[in-house]
C-alpha cells in the first residue's frame, strides 16, 4: 500500500526534479559504496601507520639526500690532522645513516689485518656475502662491516670483518665507507 | 525555478561538476603517492598490502580506498597466464602420430590443435609467396626433394616483376577503367624499381591469407548471427570490444598460443580482421528489404537457396565493403605483426624506424601506403560495380582480361629470358629487382631530416619544451589528480544524465573494471593523452570541414584526401613526426591529432552534407544568412553526425596512443609493449588490452546513447 502510494508520489513529481533525485541518489550510492569499501579495504590504523614510516623513510631519504648533495666531493674525516673535509659529529651520524655501499678498497684495507679473511676473500675470487654500515646509538660511532665465506682449503668457513667507519668518500651522488678500522 | 524548468540538463551537468570538483578537492593527495608507485609493478616491498585469490598473490602499494581503488582484479592477469599455461602444456594431454618419426607422442590437445592450424597457416603463405617470389619449398612439400632433384623443369622461379605489374594493371581497368588501371601499373613499377619488391610480395602474400580467411569466418558467423539471436547475442560483447580493442593487445596472447613467425601474424590479423566483417554481413543482410526476402520464398527457395541465391547477392554491396575493411584491417596489421616476426614492408619498416632511419622508413611506409591505396581503390570499384546479367557478350569480350594476362605473362617471360643474357654478370632487373639494389631516396630523406634538425633546431626544442612543460605535464597532473572516487561519480553521472540509469550502470561497470585494475594511473595518462589529441582534433577537423562544405569542390576534395590518410596503416603517421620532433611526447601528439583528424572531417562534412535540402530552401526563403544558416540550422542538424565523427576520432586516438608507445610513453600502451616481450606477458596484454577497450566503450557508450536521444529529439532517428 506504502509502496503504491510513494511510487505514485514520486510519479507525480515533475521529470526534472525526478531526475535529479535519480542523479542525487547515485552519488549517494557510488560515495557510500566507497565508504563500505573503505571499512573493508582501507587497513584503517594499520594502513595509516606504515604509511607514517613511509612517509618518514621518503622524509629522512630526502633529507640524507640532499645532505649528501651539499658535501663536498672527495674524502671526508671524522678525526683530526688530515686536509681533507671534517664531518661534524652530526654529520658523521647522518653519513653513515646514508651510506650504504662499502667498496672493495676498504675491503682489502680491512683484510689486511685480518689473514684468514684475506685468504678465504682471494680464494673464492673476491667474493663478499654480505656488507653492513650502522650507526651504533650507545658508543655514538658508526660501524661498517662484511662476511666472506667460502672453502678454506677442505673447509667451509665464513668470517665476518668489523670496525669502525673512520673515513667516507663523497662523489657527489652517493657516499661510499672509505676506511674501516678494524683494530 | 523557471530557469531550471528550462534548462534541467544544464542544471544536473552543474551539480554533478560541482560534486566532482568538491571531491577532488576534499581527497587530498597521500603524501606517499607517486606516479610509479600507483601501479603493481611485481617488487617485493615490506610496505606494500598483498592478498590471495584463486591462490594468486597481489601485491599492491595501498592507499585510502577514496583516491584509489585496490587492484581487486590484480589476480585477473596472473590467472591468464596460469590458464594458458596449463592448457598450452598439462591439459588433456593424448597420443598424437608422428610421421616424421613414425611414432607416437603425447601432446596435450591445445598444444596440439595450434600446432596443425599453425603448419597449415604455414604452408598456405609459403604457397602464396612461392609462386609470388619463386622457389622449391612448396613443389618439394607436395613431391620430395628426389623428385624436384630429378625433374628439373619443377624449379620454377616466381612471376616477374613485369607480369604482377600488369596483372594489377589489367585487374584495375576491368574494375574501374583507365584511371586505375595507371595507378596500380605505377605502384607496381614504384614497388619493383625501388627495390622493395620481395619484402612487398612478402607482405602481400601474408595477406593473400589473411584476407581471405578472415572473409570466410567473417561472412560465416555473420549468417549464423543473422540466422540465430543467440548467437548474434553471444557475438554482440566480444564484437564491440574488438572494436576499440588495440590491435596491440592481441598479439600477446597470440605469441603464446602460436609462437612467433608468419603464421601467428595471419592469425592475429584474422582475429582483429573478422569482427569488421561479421557486422558487414549482418548489417548488409538486415538491410535486404522484405519484398526481396518474400519474392525469394514465393519462387520457392528453400533456406540455403534463400540465403546464397537471394539474401547475399542483395547484400552484395555491404558485404564487400567488409572485404575492403579486411583488407585495409590486414594492411595496418601488417606493421603491427612485425613485432611477432611477419616478414615483409613491415618489418622492414619497424627495423627502420628502430634504427632511427627516416629514409629507409619512409621508403617502406610508402610503399604499404600505395599498395594500401591501390586494394582499397580495388576493393571498393569491386564492391560498387554492376553485374550484367543480361549482357549478350562474345567470348572475347567476356575472357578479354585473361587473354591480355596471357599475353602479359607471355611478355614478361620472354623479357624476363632476354634479360637473363643481357644481366649477365649482375643481377636480372626484368625478372626482380633485388631488395637494396633498386633506387633509393632515403639518403636524401636522412640528409632533410638532418637539415630540419640543423636549422630548426632551436625552435622545434623551444615549442616541445613549452608544449611539455606548459601543457601536457600540467594536464597529466590534472588527470592524475582526480581521486577515484571522484573519476567514479563524473563518469557514471554522465552517463544518467545522458542515457539513464541503464547507462550510468553499463559505464560504471566498465569504468570500475579499470579502477579495480593494477593499471588505473596508466589509464588515467592514456585518457589524458587521448583527450588532448581529441581536443585539438576536433577543433582542426569541425573546422576544416565546415569551410569545405561551403564549397562542393573542396568538399569532394577534402573527402579524398580524408580516403587515402585512412588507408595509411597508422605506423606510417610515425615516421614524419619523428623526422620533425625526434623521439618525445610531442612526436606522439602529433600522430594522434593527424590520426584523429581524419574521422572529425569526415563526419563534420558527411553530417552537414545529410542536412536536407528541403531545410537549406526554407531557410533561404525566410530570408537568413550563410552564416546564420550555419549555426541556426546546418550545425544544430548535423550534430549528431558529428558527434559520431567524435567518437570514430576518440577511437583513432586511443589507438595512435597505444601505438605511440613505441616512440615511449608512460601509458597502458607501454604496458602492452613490455608484455610483448614478457613470457608471462600473455595475461597483462589482454587484461591492459581489456582496460583501453573500455575506454573507448565509455565514450562509445555516451557518445552513441546521446547522439541517439538527440536525433529522436530532432525527428531524424
Amino acid at each position: 500500500m506504502f509502496k503504491e502510494i510513494y511510487s505514485e508520489k514520486i510519479k507525480g513529481l515533475p521529470e526534472f526534479i525526478r531526475q535529479m533525485m535519480g542523479l542525487v541518489i547515485l552519488i549517494i550510492v557510488i560515495i557510500s559504496s566507497f565508504f563500505v569499501m573503505n571499512i573493508m579495504f582501507g587497513e584503517g590504523d594499520d594502513l595509516v601507520e606504515r604509511m607514517k614510516i613511509e612517509e618518514e623513510r621518503i622524509a629522512n631519504e630526502k633529507k640524507l639526500s640532499e645532505l649528501i648533495s651539499k658535501l663536498p666531493s672527495g674524502i671526508l674525516v671524522t678525526f683530526d690532522g688530515t686536509d681533507h673535509y671534517k664531518l661534524t659529529n652530526e654529520v658523521y651520524e647522518q653519513v653513515c645513516k646514508a651510506t650504504k655501499l662499502i667498496p672493495q678498497r676498504a675491503i682489502m684495507g680491512a683484510n689486511f689485518l685480518n689473514f684468514r679473511a684475506h685468504e678465504i676473500y682471494t680464494i673464492n675470487g673476491n667474493k663478499i656475502d654480505d656488507t653492513f654500515v650502522k650507526w651504533d646509538k650507545e658508543k655514538n660511532k658508526c660501524f661498517a662491516g662484511f662476511t666472506v665465506s667460502g672453502n678454506n682449503v677442505g673447509v667451509d668457513e665464513s668470517i665476518t670483518v668489523i670496525g669502525e667507519a673512520l673515513s667516507f668518500l663523497s662523489t657527489g651522488i652517493d657516499t661510499r665507507v672509505y676506511f674501516i678500522k678494524n683494530f | 525555478m523557471e530557469l531550471i524548468k528550462k534548462y534541467p540538463k544544464v542544471f544536473q551537468w552543474l551539480f554533478l561538476l560541482v560534486v566532482f570538483f568538491a571531491l577532488c578537492f576534499a581527497i587530498e593527495v597521500p603524501e606517499t603517492y607517486k606516479f610509479i608507485r600507483g601501479q603493481a609493478e611485481f617488487v617485493k616491498d615490506p610496505n606494500q598490502s598483498f592478498y590471495v585469490f584463486l591462490g594468486k598473490e597481489v601485491r599492491y602499494y595501498a592507499f585510502d580506498v577514496f583516491w584509489r581503488l585496490p587492484p581487486l582484479l590484480g589476480w585477473l592477469p596472473i590467472w591468464i597466464n596460469d590458464s594458458l599455461f596449463f592448457l598450452m602444456n598439462e591439459w588433456l594431454p593424448m597420443e598424437f602420430w608422428n610421421s616424421d618419426t613414425q611414432t607416437y607422442k603425447t601432446r596435450p590437445l591445445v598444444l596440439q590443435i595450434t600446432r596443425e592450424i599453425t603448419s597449415i597457416m604455414t604452408f598456405l603463405i609459403e604457397l602464396i609467396r612461392e609462386i609470388l617470389l619463386g622457389g622449391l619449398k612448396t613443389i618439394v612439400a607436395f613431391t620430395s626433394w628426389d623428385w624436384v632433384g630429378s625433374n628439373s623443369w619443377a624449379k620454377m622461379p616466381g612471376l616477374p616483376w613485369t607480369v604482377v605489374a600488369a596483372g594489377s594493371a589489367i585487374l584495375a581497368y576491368k574494375l574501374s577503367g583507365k584511371g586505375l588501371a595507371v595507378f596500380a601499373g605505377l605502384v607496381m613499377v614504384y614497388i619493383s624499381i625501388f627495390g622493395q619488391w620481395k619484402p612487398s610480395m612478402q607482405t602481400l602474400s601474408f595477406i593473400l591469407v589473411a584476407a581471405p580467411l578472415s572473409f570466410i569466418f567473417g561472412i560465416g558467423f555473420g549468417i549464423l548471427a543473422f540466422k540465430s539471436k543467440r548467437v548474434e547475442k553471444a557475438l554482440y560483447p566480444i564484437l564491440l570490444v574488438m572494436q576499440t580493442m588495440p590491435q596491440y593487445a592481441v598479439l600477446v596472447p597470440a605469441l603464446v598460443l602460436f609462437g612467433v613467425g608468419d603464421h601467428a601474424a595471419v592469425i592475429i590479423t584474422m582475429i582483429v580482421a573478422v569482427p569488421p566483417m561479421i557486422l558487414l554481413t549482418l548489417l548488409g543482410l538486415r538491410a535486404v528489404p522484405p519484398e526481396v526476402i518474400e519474392a525469394g520464398r514465393m519462387s520457392g527457395c528453400n533456406n540455403w537457396q534463400l540465403m546464397f541465391k537471394v539474401l547475399i547477392p542483395t547484400a552484395r554491396r555491404d558485404i564487400l565493403i567488409g572485404v575492403n575493411q579486411v583488407i585495409m584491417v590486414c594492411f595496418s596489421m601488417a606493421v603491427i605483426s612485425a613485432f611477432i616476426g611477419a616478414k615483409g614492408l613491415g618489418f622492414n619498416l619497424l627495423l627502420a624506424l628502430n634504427q632511427l632511419n627516416i629514409g629507409l622508413a619512409l621508403e617502406a611506409g610508402l610503399c604499404i601506403s600505395l599498395i594500401a591505396i591501390l586494394l582499397d581503390k580495388m576493393s571498393l570499384a569491386w564492391a560498387n560495380k554492376q553485374v550484367d546479367y543480361f549482357g549478350n557478350l562474345t567470348f572475347y569480350e567476356r575472357n578479354k582480361s585473361v587473354l591480355y594476362f596471357g599475353i602479359a605473362v607471355f611478355i614478361g617471360v620472354v623479357l624476363a629470358y632476354l634479360g637473363s643474357f643481357y644481366f649477365k654478370q649482375g643481377f636480372n632487373y626484368l625478372f626482380e629487382v633485388p631488395h637494396n639494389k633498386g633506387i633509393s631516396t632515403a639518403d636524401f630523406w636522412n640528409r632533410g631530416v638532418d637539415w630540419i634538425f640543423d636549422t630548426f633546431f632551436v625552435y622545434i626544442k623551444a615549442f616541445n619544451t613549452w608544449l611539455i612543460v606548459e601543457v601536457l605535464q600540467p594536464m597529466r597532473a590534472l588527470y592524475l589528480r582526480m581521486p577515484a572516487v571522484a573519476t567514479l561519480v563524473l563518469v557514471v553521472g554522465a552517463g544518467y544524465i545522458i542515457g539513464g540509469i541503464r547507462s550510468a550502470l553499463v559505464v560504471c561497470g566498465l569504468t570500475l573494471f579499470i579502477a579495480l585494475s593494477p593499471w588505473w594511473d596508466r589509464a588515467l595518462v592514456t585518457t589524458y593523452m587521448a583527450t588532448f589529441g581529441v581536443i585539438v582534433s576536433c577543433i582542426i577537423g569541425f573546422t576544416v570541414g565546415t569551410l569545405c562544405f561551403q564549397n562542393k569542390h573542396s568538399a569532394n576534395f577534402m573527402l579524398g584526401v580524408c580516403d587515402i590518410f585512412q588507408t595509411f596503416p597508422s605506423f606510417v603517421y610515425l615516421i614524419p613526426v619523428m623526422m620533425l620532433f625526434g623521439i618525445t611526447d610531442t612526436s606522439v601528439l602529433i600522430a594522434v591529432i593527424v590520426y584523429a583528424t581524419i574521422p572529425a572531417t569526415r563526419y563534420t562534412i558527411e553530417g552537414l552534407r545529410s542536412v536536407p535540402m528541403a531545410l537549406h530552401d526554407a531557410a533561404t526563403m525566410s530570408g537568413v544568412n550563410k552564416f546564420q544558416r550555419l549555426t541556426k540550422i546546418e550545425f544544430p542538424l548535423a550534430f549528431p553526425h558529428m558527434m559520431l565523427g567524435l567518437n570514430q576520432t576518440i577511437v583513432f586516438a586511443l589507438f595512435m596512443v597505444i601505438i605511440g608507445a613505441f616512440i615511449g610513453t608512460e601509458d597502458l600502451g607501454q604496458y602492452i609493449l613490455k608484455a610483448l616481450s614478457d613470457k608471462n606477458g600473455a595475461g597483462i596484454g589482454l587484461t591492459l588490452g581489456i582496460c583501453v577497450a573500455f575506454i573507448g566503450l565509455i565514450f562509445d557508450n555516451l557518445i552513441r546513447t546521446w547522439v541517439e536521444k538527440r536525433k529522436q529529439h530532432l525527428g531524424i532517428a
